[in-house]
């Protein structure tokens, strides 16, 4: 899910940016640092929404560079476990499906589609129900929910199901053309 | 973290700093990174340069999953648990976050919303099945009229 929150870092900054337009410089490089980035506790950064409060500057000694506390808001995407909602497929092969919902990326094992789905080779691999009604392939949107994430520094990475009411694809490219 | 092993969704259990954070439906989020991407079009030629690969996927995931179009209607969708107050009795961030749920889920009945936010009508939570439907009828007519 999105999440607008509002975080702090300790931004260091070089004495060269000293001057009238240090906030400028400040925020700058904030964005520069810290959008895009991900982190296992509060998941990917998207954007920066606004900066809150600069707190008092602090000299490091040797070095000439001052930190600073900075307070930003920011929009930040977090999955969770027990979460349902909506991915694009990216691939099939037979081991399951991957799918991303924003920047996260989310694998949905075999065991963890249905059973009457089978799986069918060939230049466009899918997932297919034995009566053709339903097809699982690239570029569709299924609904699925996350089972469990694995979160290491710069990457979240979740196991999804779509064994369960009320989840599957919601749309089928194929069909539509 | 040991904390990190309780976290569930189903059950509305996140941690402290997201119960505190708001969370935003898919269709704000297209607002919000919209509004930035202008900005940034703006200050620069070429934007696609300035942006990380992280904004641009989530921009175009949230644009691909929006329920509601219209700024209008999103504030209405946000405005909306104040009428919702006097149904259940959980502090104001967590029905947010049922609402966000509902709102990028759409789902159309009650089974199928109570299968998506299990909490929404767990113990001590007063919420019966028509309180769900009048909550999904309502958000249905918002959608209707945007």
């Amino acid at each position: 899910m999105f999440f607008h929150i509002v975080l702090e870092r300790n931004m260091q900054l070089h004495p060269r940016h000293f001057g009238p337009h240090l906030r400028d410089k400040l925020v700058a490089k904030l964005m520069r640092d810290v959008e895009g980035t991900c982190s296992g506790r509060h998941g990917f950064v998207v954007a920066i929404t606004g900066v809150e409060d600069i707190g008092k500057g602090l000299i490091r000694e040797g070095t000439g560079f001052v930190t600073f506390p900075v307070k930003y808001q920011c929009v930040v995407f977090r999955p969770f476990k027990g979460e349902i909602l909506e991915a694009v497929v990216t691939m099939v092969n037979k081991m399951g499906f991957f799918a991303e919902a924003g920047p996260v990326q989310i694998f949905v094992s075999n065991h963890l589609i249905p059973d009457d789905m089978e799986f069918q080779s060939g230049d466009m691999p899918n997932y297919t129900t034995s009566d053709g009604s339903v097809k699982i392939q690239r570029d569709s949107e299924v609904r699925l929910k996350i089972i469990g994430t694995r979160v290491d520094a710069t990457e979240i990475f979740c196991i999804g199901t779509i064994k369960d009411d009320f989840l599957g694809v919601i749309n089928d490219p194929g069909a539509a053309a | 973290m040991s904390g990190e092993e309780e976290e569930n969704a189903a059950e509305l259990k996140i941690g402290d700093e997201f119960l505190k954070a708001k969370c935003l439906m898919n269709c704000e989020v297209a607002l919000i990174l919209d509004r930035k991407y202008e900005q940034l079009q703006q200050m620069s030629e070429d934007p696609t340069n300035q942006v990380s690969q992280v904004f641009e996927k989530s921009l175009q995931y949230v644009k691909r999953f929006s329920r509601y179009k219209n700024p209008d209607a999103v504030r209405q969708v946000r405005e909306y648990p104040s009428s919702l107050k006097q149904l259940v009795s959980i502090d104001n961030n967590l029905i947010m976050m049922i609402l966000c749920v509902l709102g990028n889920l759409c789902p159309e009945t009650v089974e199928e919303a109570i299968a998506m936010v299990p909490s929404i009508r767990s113990k001590g939570r007063a919420h019966d099945d028509e309180a769900i439907e009048k909550m999904l009828n309502d958000l249905a007519m918002i959608k209707k009229f945007e």
